[in-house]
């Protein structure tokens, strides 16, 4: 991070205390620190999120690298990444991108942003059954209806205290990555 | 007689039946024996954008769950592998994480050791029971050619051992050969089906699964092969309307590999799932 740095656009300063927390998670989940950077932007050719959604994987790593963490916060971009990988692979650094991203996200979370798409409905599944979503009917091309039980699969299993796990998971959502 | 612990995930068995079925069915010829596992959940993995120690809990849990059954796992989905793999890679290599998430699983009355191996329908049929063997039960060999699609998390990220190379994996189209039909490399081989964007983003997730058939119809294969519950939810179940999205003709037929492989070993077709199979399969005959 580079002391004494002004983003001419807003006039906002690095966040020192947010990019040593950003630094500490990383390094929990095995990755350096954000500096490493030297913005080859091979994440971002190799992006599967760029084409479609202009998602610019180094210009995060970029922001995040000069502390700029409240910037990368509010970037919608950031929830587009699809989690293909290919950045964490291909970094000649050995930085992740696309772990920094979940990270940032994490802390939108955490600081009251409200989920968008469908992710509401899948932690509300998760927390509630174990799984992400029920078992469904399908249709064959004939239109004919199958579970389950009519295919002669044995029935999903369940969790066997609910109330247990819920409320772990909870807790865990309240702590985060610190 | 190999015991695995099968452990299945969410999407396969609440929507991708074929794969399961598929599996059940060719798994047994293998002298593989597969073990239902109680009280299993979700892997965690599509809560990473939420919180990373919800998703890592649920992965050490299934882990700690297979463990208690003195099992390896068996984790057919690469989303759920990847997640596994992950968690127990990063568990393995900080004590502070491990100390607690294992505190938190005696909660729910488990152990966690983090001492099993994690495979996936492609490191098992390739590495654990080999070409060989796959060869001696083909009775009734797949003339077609096929395009492989592997799947993101199937083959990334390295430092996570992965069941086949990054950048060039070739273990699906080796056991394609060895079950009769054709294949060849394409340069779209590594694109993304789309899925992980239809929690947010459903246009564009159909974009990437209509672009990618597009791709491989565009190639002349007879067929596409599988070896993810994503790519057969974007790929196959959801081909229509892919199509629709991107405003092209497509028809591609795709299959699980392990329904692949039920067709030469020549098992009953309705056993195998494929009549929900929603892509055009019948052109095949």
């Amino acid at each position: 991070m580079s002391d004494g740095i002004v983003d001419l656009f807003n006039m906002s300063k690095p966040e020192k205390k947010k990019y040593k927390d950003l630094e500490k998670a990383l390094a929990i989940i095995g990755i350096e620190s954000p500096n490493i950077c030297y913005q080859c932007s091979k994440c971002t050719s190799g992006c599967e999120a760029m084409k479609l959604l202009e998602l610019e994987p180094h210009s995060v790593m970029a922001s995040a690298k000069d502390g700029f963490i409240d910037e990368v916060m509010q970037l919608d971009e950031i929830w587009d990444c699809v989690g293909c990988y290919k950045c964490i692979e291909r970094c000649p650094q050995k930085m992740s991108p696309v772990d920094l991203m979940y990270i940032i996200k994490n802390w939108c979370v955490l600081s009251g942003k409200q989920l968008p798409g469908d992710y509401q409905k899948l932690l509300q599944n998760i927390l509630s059954t174990g799984y992400s979503q029920n078992p469904i009917d399908v249709n064959d091309k004939e239109n004919k209806s199958w579970n389950r039980k009519a295919l002669g699969l044995p029935e999903i299993k369940t969790l066997k205290d609910q109330q247990k796990f819920t409320k772990i998971l909870s807790e865990l959502a309240m702590e985060g990555l610190k | 007689m190999k015991k695995l612990g099968l452990y299945l995930g969410c999407t396969i068995p609440t929507e991708q039946y074929g794969y399961e079925m598929s599996i059940r069915e060719i798994m047994p010829d293998f002298d593989i024996k597969l073990v239902d596992l109680e009280n299993v959940s979700c892997c965690g993995s599509p809560l990473r954008s939420i919180n990373l120690m919800m998703q890592m809990y649920l992965s050490a849990r299934n882990i700690a769950i297979c463990e208690s059954n003195n099992l390896d796992i068996y984790a057919p989905c690469s989303q759920c592998h990847l997640s596994l793999s992950e968690t127990m890679y990063r568990l393995k290599n900080s004590d502070k994480l491990r100390e607690i998430i294992v505190k938190k699983l005696k909660e729910e009355g488990l152990n966690y050791t983090g001492n099993l191996n994690i495979y996936h329908t492609l490191d098992l049929l390739y590495d654990e029971i080999g070409l060989d063997k796959i060869k001696k039960k083909v009775k009734k060999p797949i003339d077609w050619n096929i395009a492989c699609h592997y799947g993101c998390h199937t083959v990334r990220y390295s430092d996570i051992l992965r069941p086949d190379k990054a950048e060039h994996p070739d273990k699906m189209e080796q056991i394609i050969k060895v079950i009769g039909g054709r294949t060849k490399d394409y340069s779209e081989k590594l694109n993304c089906c789309g899925a992980p964007l239809m929690i947010t983003h459903k246009e564009s997730a159909l974009t990437k699964a209509g672009e990618k058939i597009k791709a491989i119809q565009a190639r002349n294969f007879d067929a596409a092969a599988i070896v993810c519950p994503f790519g057969g939810r974007m790929l196959d179940s959801k081909q229509r309307k892919a199509a629709e999205t991107i405003g092209e003709k497509l028809n591609v037929p795709v299959f699980y590999l392990t329904q692949l492989m039920g067709l030469a070993m020549d098992k009953d077709e309705k056993k195998l799932g494929l009549n929900l199979n929603l892509s055009n399969n019948e052109v095949l005959g």
